[in-house]
């Protein structure tokens, strides 16, 4: 008996261990087969939307375009309407077109060139005006009214019926509008604005982000809705969701949104995604799909806010799943890495780049506990291929050997003069003299306000000094922008913190007593121009409004507009960084102006400039994006292409072309900065808006050549690399508010560092 | 008591489940200790000399001891006496749901409550300061800095004990229900004093859950971490820097090797503790079987 | 049993040296009331005690009422921002339901992971019975080979913290294909040692000689187990059971490191850093996580020993 229960033991236990170590993958075919994607070439005009027709023919019209009919075959007709150059229409919001090419839109007329216009403007609480056009081109005001309607609700967005009835949906209410008469009829209400309207049928589908209502338009009755569309609707319309239906079977929907394009079968339990967002132009995050055809051949027609529009066709000759996937690991999402992730996808179709994050949104997960994720994925194997190394340990991840090394990618860009030397050998270990990352940008940290204050300064003593003349000059006021004691630290740390660390990797106590006794009296000289109640005051009325973040606070030019927004005063002196070559330029610009401007009370006695700061570290810069790649990632051939990617002369440009005004940093690429700062370069002059931007009244001030080559000098400069959260910088703040409202002594609060990173040095 | 296979269902589903999500780990975890980091090769008791050495390892077992010495003790004493008392109560229950929801809240907003009181300008300092100025016996006050100071294990060791009194006082009440009822009112008719009552029926009766309370209220030293690291950080003040910091850091540097030989070292220290009070509990158990 | 007896009425011996003994109805009475007046002392001390425990606590159903404006007024010496000491109003100025608001309509999210919270807790829950109740009965009324050993090594991987199993843990997950599955949190939970742990305790305080008894009776052993171990053992289950359920309706650590997936969150890991002036939709949040544990507390513990008592009857 005994025998025998043991005897089920062990066959038990050795059960358990071969199914442990006998699940693993097996070989499989390589199925084929997915949708891939081709640009289709649009007419003439720049087009946001775009409508069905049920024969394979659609309406192409945009806010600022006419309607344009483009047929099976592929020929564009405009369909213009020539009442239009005279109507008062100022800007359109939405609109809608119906099979015949009758078209509804709203918009806001140009209300000041007309009296009247303009008190009923006023007085109608900014709502929109209505005009219907027929087939014909005629266009007719729109005025919706009826019980059910209140006036003034704005409809945001219009679907014809196939037989020709208008329906708009408001912020939360579905109606039916009669063209003619303008009666309007409310039919049921939503959760939250309707996103996408279709029909089917005799029924119409109108989908926001939340749910699906299905409205019987002959019976005039809301029918059930179904649990698998809301859930589906919920977890995928982030990025904009548009639905379709087939003519010839209206039995089956399909969706497409950034994740993929879906199929679902209307009544069924199921959503099936038929392509991967990935792998096609869906998968941009940088577009959100606006509409989206399904034809009869089996092809989709999507169309994207931003005059693009694509054909999506089921390819056998494709691999159902890339073969090859290039994993890519940061912390924190980088609208810059996503870029270069999809632009690298484009250039290699048969490569799928997983772009994972760390710190997925708004939740639990804080930054240790993203780390520690990453650290059992790499401990137990799975490692990326390319890491971004933003706000994490560089010299440990090297140590352990997580990195590769990258002496020998870089060689050639640094022979060919290609890249800012110093910027990158900034980036060299003490350790063992090899580079492991590069930052792929830069900000560069400035010092603004007049010349007698702060030229020529060259470290920590002569800031202070400088602060100390403009007290004295300028007894009442804020000189630095200091609400809190934190804000001396976050203006000043990024310049000393690199010098505390010496060559052998130990604290410099006494650099850091002497930043704390410097803090502390920057501090003083701040407070000192104001008294109590007037600081507390101030401190309120931050704390009831808009309080800036760090990041703000790190523009510089944000704290002179800001105080003075704010009825602080106008600062004398700010310290900040330039985020971006040419909206930085502008902002240093606009504050010198604001600065010298006439109407301000303040009397300048010397010009504003501009330069450099130094604090206890010289020629310091901000590194940001630093890519690394890692040495036991799966696919290191094509690391190293998307690492060459994320360093190209292509890179640079597509990015500032189309995010020209993003605050990723300046690129320490040579050529690409020239050219984005070049301002006889046409395809970035327009861009980059060193024209006049009319409509937003925001005109870039463009470097002058002089400081353009100061800009050149400064990143030829740049080698001492500031890299923000880390342990030093953390426990340096903490101690550092605790010395400046008086708890400690510098001394002390150098101590107290010490005594606290000599634990980290220690384990 | 004769084996018979049917018992053997009985143990089976537990120890093959145990055997795969525990087990298995800790092997691994104990052959990881002779490897190095990062290379995998093979060091032998490299790992286990580096721990030793390591400075904030000693730190870091001192503050757990200390924690654990102080903490523990106190934990099953009030939590003891607060059953003893609850025992014979009408409204048992209803105290008891009390006293335990401390833990049934979530661990955030338990930090965000502890760091609304207990900070250097909280709540607990403006109340014993208000209360130092009316009161000239307690003038000397000034406000603590709980957190930067030695009291910061005082914090810790109070807010150990409120979240875990309620959990403590069910296990002794399961243990206290268990005893004979039938001997204590026996001895009550006798005459028996309390403290008679107490030493020679309850206490021994309720050695097994001496055992258990303490090796369960180790577990919840080990698990209060989350809390405090979340109040102060990795690096915390130097007196509450504790062994779940040090391994937690560890992992972060990808130093499981270190990790690894510290499990190891820790689980041997606990096994042998476990396994000496489970003779020790054996020996007591059967001397009052014969009582 | 060696013990000292007094006996009642001993002052009057002493007094006149006579026997004349106090009416027995007197002394039932005496006792009686020095039983009630400890009874209420003991009562006090514990009221007192559990206000105590829940008055920090307090602060949560107030500042889940609070708006942020003066949550940051309040508080404003802690976020540095001024001097003196923060203030608590147990109930606010201005009460709002902003946050409450923010939390039951404007979050979906919500309710699908409290969900996932309750389905995730009783499914671990009922595998525990089904897989540590036995054990621990095992452990309890059989002897084994061994059994002290491995009874102290559950006890050790009990105790092991989790920053240790975490990668192992992972690693085995990996390889049964479990990893991103709820199944991942569930399965070692279940297996867990610790209800076993707590349910021995219980178990062990039965008499052997019933169960002696019962097997010469020709009992069967799932009869003992069920008719006369489990009803005897209970008080350990239900502590196993309540001190299961407050264990994993705020599991933290185990979700994170091993579910990818949000949806398949629960509401520990919902709430966002929260900065100390946003405490209220944290209050918000906790009010909403215990109202649930207090029903639990309440019904729960009733329910779980009828359920006892009915299996003891049904077999």
């Amino acid at each position: 008996m005994m025998r025998k229960g043991r005897a089920l033991l062990y066959i038990m236990v050795c059960a358990v261990c071969a199914a442990f170590c006998g699940c693993g993958d097996k070989e499989e075919a390589i199925p084929m087969g997915r949708y891939a994607d081709r640009e289709v070439k649009l007419p003439p005009g720049t087009f946001s939307y775009m409508h069905p027709c049920p024969d394979g023919a659609y309406y192409l019209y945009g806010l600022d375009t006419e309607l344009t009919y483009v047929d099976a075959q592929g020929r564009s007709r405009e369909i213009s309407w020539d009442w239009e150059n005279n109507a008062n229409i100022h800007v359109k919001y939405g609109a809608g077109v119906s099979d015949s090419g009758a078209a509804v839109f709203s918009y806001t007329p140009k209300f000041w060139v007309d009296e009247e216009l303009e008190a009923m403007w006023l007085a109608g609480d900014n709502c929109y005006l209505y005009c219907y056009v027929d087939e014909n081109g005629r266009n007719y005001a729109l005025e919706p009214h009826g019980k059910g309607y209140r006036k003034g609700t704005n409809l945001n967005i219009f679907a014809f019926s196939p037989e020709g009835e208008l329906y708009a949906a408001s912020e939360d209410t579905v109606y039916r509008v009669n063209v003619e008469s303008g009666e309007t009829e409310s039919l049921f209400a939503t959760a939250g604005s309707v996103e996408s309207i279709v029909f089917a049928g005799s029924v119409m589908l109108a989908a926001d982000r939340e749910k699906a209502y299905f409205y019987d338009m002959a019976a005039e009755k809301l029918l059930d809705g179904s649990g698998v569309l809301d859930d589906f609707l919920s977890s995928h319309s982030a990025g904009g969701l548009v639905m379709a239906v087939t003519d010839g079977n209206a039995q089956i929907l399909y969706m497409a949104c950034s994740t993929g394009l879906y199929r679902h079968i209307w009544g069924g339990s199921v959503i099936e995604q038929i392509a991967d967002g990935q792998m096609t132009a869906l998968g941009d995050t940088q577009r959100s799909p606006s509409a989206l055809q399904a034809l009869d051949n089996g092809e989709f027609r999507v169309m994207f806010d931003g005059n693009f529009m694509v054909e999506m066709y089921y390819d056998e000759t494709l691999p159902a799943k890339p073969a090859k996937e290039l994993t890519v690991y940061s912390l924190e999402e980088i609208g810059w890495i996503r870029y270069a992730g999809q632009l690298f996808q484009k250039k290699h179709p048969d490569v799928l780049v997983r772009y994972e994050t760390g710190i997925d949104g708004d939740n639990a997960v804080n930054r240790e506990d993203a780390l520690k994720n990453l650290n059992t994925r790499l401990l137990a194997g799975d490692v990326p291929d390319v890491i971004v190394l933003d706000r994490m340990d560089i010299e440990q991840y090297a140590e352990k050997g997580v990195l590769r090394e990258l002496d020998g990618i870089l060689q050639p860009y640094l022979d060919d003069d290609i890249l800012y030397r110093n910027i990158v050998e900034g980036m060299r270990m003490t350790k063992n003299e090899k580079i492991y990352s590069v930052p792929m940008m830069v900000y560069l940290p400035l010092w603004l306000g007049e010349e007698m204050y702060l030229e020529g300064e060259d470290g920590l003593e002569d800031i202070v000094a400088g602060v100390e003349l403009a007290r004295q000059k300028h007894p009442e006021g804020p000189i630095l922008y200091t609400l809190y004691p934190k804000d001396v630290l976050l203006q000043t740390m990024p310049v000393c913190l690199p010098a505390w660390i010496k060559e052998d990797g130990s604290l410099d106590v006494e650099k850091m007593t002497a930043y704390y006794e410097a803090a502390e009296k920057l501090w003083e000289l701040d407070s000192a121009g104001f008294d109590d109640a007037g600081r507390k005051s101030w401190q309120k009325n931050n704390t009831e409004y808009y309080a800036p973040t760090d990041m703000d606070m790190a523009d510089i030019g944000f704290n002179f507009q800001y105080s003075a927004q704010q009825n602080f005063g106008e600062t004398w002196l700010q310290f900040g960084f330039m985020l971006n070559p040419g909206t930085g330029m502008t902002k240093v610009h606009v504050t010198k102006q604001n600065m010298e401007a006439e109407w301000q009370k303040k009397e300048l006695e010397d010009t504003v400039t501009f330069d450099a700061c130094t604090g206890q570290a010289d020629n310091v810069y901000w590194a940001k994006i630093i890519a690394g790649l890692c040495e036991k990632g799966e696919e290191p051939e094509l690391a190293e292409e998307f690492f060459e990617l994320l360093l190209s002369d292509e890179m640079m440009r597509k990015w500032w072309l189309d995010k020209p005004r993003n605050q990723s940093g300046i690129t320490i690429r040579k050529d690409s900065l020239e050219d984005i700062l070049d301002i006889n370069n046409v395809e970035f002059g327009e861009v980059m808006g060193w024209k006049d931007t009319g409509a937003l009244n925001e005109k870039m001030m463009w470097p002058t050549e002089e400081e353009k080559q100061w800009l050149y000098q400064m990143m030829e400069d740049a080698s001492c690399c500031y890299r923000p959260g880390t342990m030093l910088e953390e426990c340096a703040m903490e101690a550092g508010i605790r010395v400046l409202t008086g708890e400690l002594t510098p001394e002390e609060g150098a101590k107290e560092v010490e005594r606290k990173m000599a634990i980290e040095m220690e384990e | 008591m004769r084996w018979r296979s049917k018992r053997l269902l009985f143990l089976l589903p537990g120890v093959s489940g145990v055997l795969l999500f525990y087990l298995l780990p800790f092997l691994e975890v104990v052959r990881r200790s002779f490897l190095k980091s990062g290379s995998g090769a093979f060091v032998g008791i490299d790992n286990y000399r580096a721990v030793f050495e390591n400075g904030a390892f000693v730190l870091a077992v001192r503050n757990t001891f200390l924690y654990m010495a102080v903490g523990v003790p106190l934990l099953m004493g009030i939590s003891l006496v607060l059953s003893m008392l609850l025992r014979n109560l009408l409204f048992r229950r209803r105290l008891v749901s009390a006293m335990l929801l401390p833990m049934a809240v979530p661990a955030a907003v338990m930090v965000l409550t502890l760091q609304i009181l207990i900070d250097r300008q909280g709540v607990v300092n403006g109340v014993l300061t208000k209360v130092s100025e009316q009161i000239a016996a307690f003038s000397a006050f000034s406000a603590i800095d709980y957190f930067n100071t030695e009291w910061a294990l005082v914090v810790v060791v109070c807010s150990f004990l409120w979240k875990n009194t309620g959990y403590m006082i069910i296990l002794w009440l399961a243990g206290l229900a268990a005893l004979p009822k039938e001997v204590e009112e026996a001895a009550q008719v006798d005459g028996a004093n309390r403290w008679q009552n107490w030493h020679y029926i309850i206490r021994p009766g309720l050695s097994g859950s001496f055992f258990t309370i303490g090796m369960l209220s180790v577990l919840q030293i080990f698990k209060s971490y989350r809390e405090v690291w979340m109040v102060a950080g990795s690096y915390p003040q130097e007196h509450i820097y504790f062994l779940q910091h040090l391994l937690q850091n560890w992992y972060l540097k990808l130093e499981f090797d270190r990790m690894a030989a510290l499990t190891v070292i820790l689980s041997l220290v606990l096994l042998a503790v476990c396994l000496c009070l489970q003779n020790k509990l054996d020996s007591c158990e059967k001397r009052e079987k014969n009582f | 049993m060696a013990v000292g007896v007094r006996r009642m009425g001993k002052a009057e011996e002493n007094k006149m040296g006579s026997e004349v003994t106090v009416p027995a109805w007197a002394v039932q009475a005496y006792s009686r009331w020095r039983k009630r007046r400890m009874a209420w002392f003991a009562g006090g001390i514990c009221a007192a005690v559990a206000a105590l425990i829940c008055s920090p606590l307090l602060m949560i159903p107030g500042g889940a009422l609070m708006d942020s404006m003066e949550m940051r007024r309040i508080l404003s010496p802690i976020l540095g921002e001024g001097e003196g000491f923060a203030v608590w109003h147990l109930l606010p100025v201005y009460p709002t339901m902003d946050h409450f608001y923010r939390l039951l309509i404007e979050s979906p999210a919500f309710y699908q992971l409290f969900w996932n919270t309750a389905g995730m807790t009783a499914v671990i829950l009922l595998g525990q019975l089904a897989v540590g109740l036995p054990s621990a009965w095992a452990f309890a009324a059989f002897r084994f080979r061994g059994r002290d050993f491995l009874f102290g090594l559950y006890v050790v991987l009990m105790l092991l913290p989790f920053q240790v199993m975490l990668l192992p843990q992972y690693l085995v997950l990996q390889k049964l294909h479990l990893y991103n599955h709820p199944a991942a949190v569930i399965l070692p939970a279940v297996f867990s040692t610790f209800p076993v742990f707590v349910m021995y305790r219980g178990f062990t305080q039965i008499d052997a000689e019933i169960l002696e008894a019962a097997e010469l009776d020709g009992a069967g052993e799932l009869q003992i187990f069920f008719r006369i171990g489990l009803p005897l053992g209970k008080m350990g289950v239900q502590a196993a059971m309540v001190l299961g359920f407050l264990e994993y309706w705020n599991l933290v650590e185990q979700p994170m490191a091993f579910l990818e997936e949000q949806a398949a969150w629960p509401l520990s890991l919902y709430l966002p850093q929260i900065t100390i002036s946003q405490a209220g939709f944290a209050f918000a949040v906790a009010v909403m996580t215990l109202i649930p544990a207090l029903f639990v507390f309440a019904l729960g513990q009733d329910a779980l020993e009828e359920g006892i008592a009915y299996i003891g009857v049904k077999t």
